[in-house]
């Protein structure tokens, strides 16, 4: 059998799952905070202030990478769902469960920051902008996903239920994403393009990219923690379990 | 710096969010793992199925 393919079916083994998350999320944790650190310095003390926003343009470096976790989260948790449905794989189950609370983090901090650079820059926390008022409702259904996985007794029927919510509430993606583009909206257009031109200056951009980086090495941390926590809730019987939680804490 | 407060307040957010996304999941495989071990316990502490009755 291909290496890596025996690997995948290894990974699927809930004590082979358990090792493997407990020896890389602590480096997916540490490197996220390293590289976000450094981000983080540079959008703080090296980036210039923004000639029309002054210092407030600096919580753009948290707002965006956010904003764009939010939305990969929970496509990624669409597609772990839907391999779950299709070939009843109970280690995407999981992952697919634990991307819900991290989505739901980071779609968050998207809203409160927003509202809070919004405050000095438009006037207002809040305004029902498309823009807004659909991130909101995305929030709204990470909430609904992580509610009807923990509102069903059976693990299994639970996470097929709510893995069938992420599903449908994929069609919500493009629609926050293109909100700016169909409605007229008081959130500005599109200023960054990983393909085109971006609109925003050379010299605020390294500090972005570090971010989002930084990010997404967080995540790889958050995913494999929180998925060997509902792994270990499952196997809870498990003699392996009990060995393991005998031998070693957590 | 201007907007300084806005500024702190929407770091503030972010860490702690963040912050609070790391820990929960630590005490939740905490607490998984000491579930597991007092469940250990308590099955061990039980008299086996094939254990003679006495009065």
């Amino acid at each position: 059998m291909n290496p890596i393919i025996r690997w995948f079916h290894k990974l699927g083994s809930p004590p082979y799952f358990d090792r493997f998350a407990a020896r890389w999320a602590p480096w997916g944790y540490g490197l996220g905070l390293l590289v976000m650190a450094w981000g983080l310095y540079g959008a703080l003390f090296q980036v210039p202030a923004d000639y029309q926003q002054g210092d407030s343009f600096r919580i753009l470096y948290i707002h965006v990478p956010s904003a764009w976790m939010s939305m990969a989260v929970f496509g990624l948790m669409a597609f772990y769902a839907a391999i779950a449905l299709v070939w009843r794989i109970k280690l995407c189950e999981i992952l697919a469960m634990a991307c819900a609370p991290i989505g739901a983090a980071f779609t968050l901090i998207t809203l409160l920051t927003g509202s809070i650079w919004g405050k000095p820059m438009w006037g207002t926390w809040w305004d029902w902008d498309p823009r807004l008022t659909t991130e909101l409702i995305l929030l709204f259904l990470y909430l609904g996903v992580i509610g009807l996985y923990n509102a069903i007794d059976d693990r299994r029927s639970a996470a097929r239920a709510a893995g069938l919510l992420a599903i449908v509430g994929v069609a919500l993606l493009p629609v926050i994403r293109w909100s700016v583009v169909w409605w007229n909206s008081l959130h500005q257009g599109q200023t960054i393009s990983i393909f085109g031109e971006s609109k925003m200056d050379p010299s605020m951009f390294a500090p972005l990219i570090w971010m989002v980086i930084g990010t997404k090495l967080w995540f790889v941390g958050a995913l494999l923690s929180r998925a060997r926590a509902d792994n270990l809730r499952r196997e809870s019987g498990k003699a392996w379990v009990a060995e393991l939680a005998g031998g070693r804490r957590a | 710096m201007n907007y300084l407060n806005y500024v702190i307040a929407a770091y503030a957010v972010f860490v702690i969010v963040l912050g609070w996304d790391f820990v929960s999941t630590k005490l939740q495989i905490r607490r998984e793992l000491r579930g597991a071990r007092l469940r250990a316990a308590r099955e061990a502490a039980r008299p086996g199925r094939d254990a003679e009755l006495t009065r």
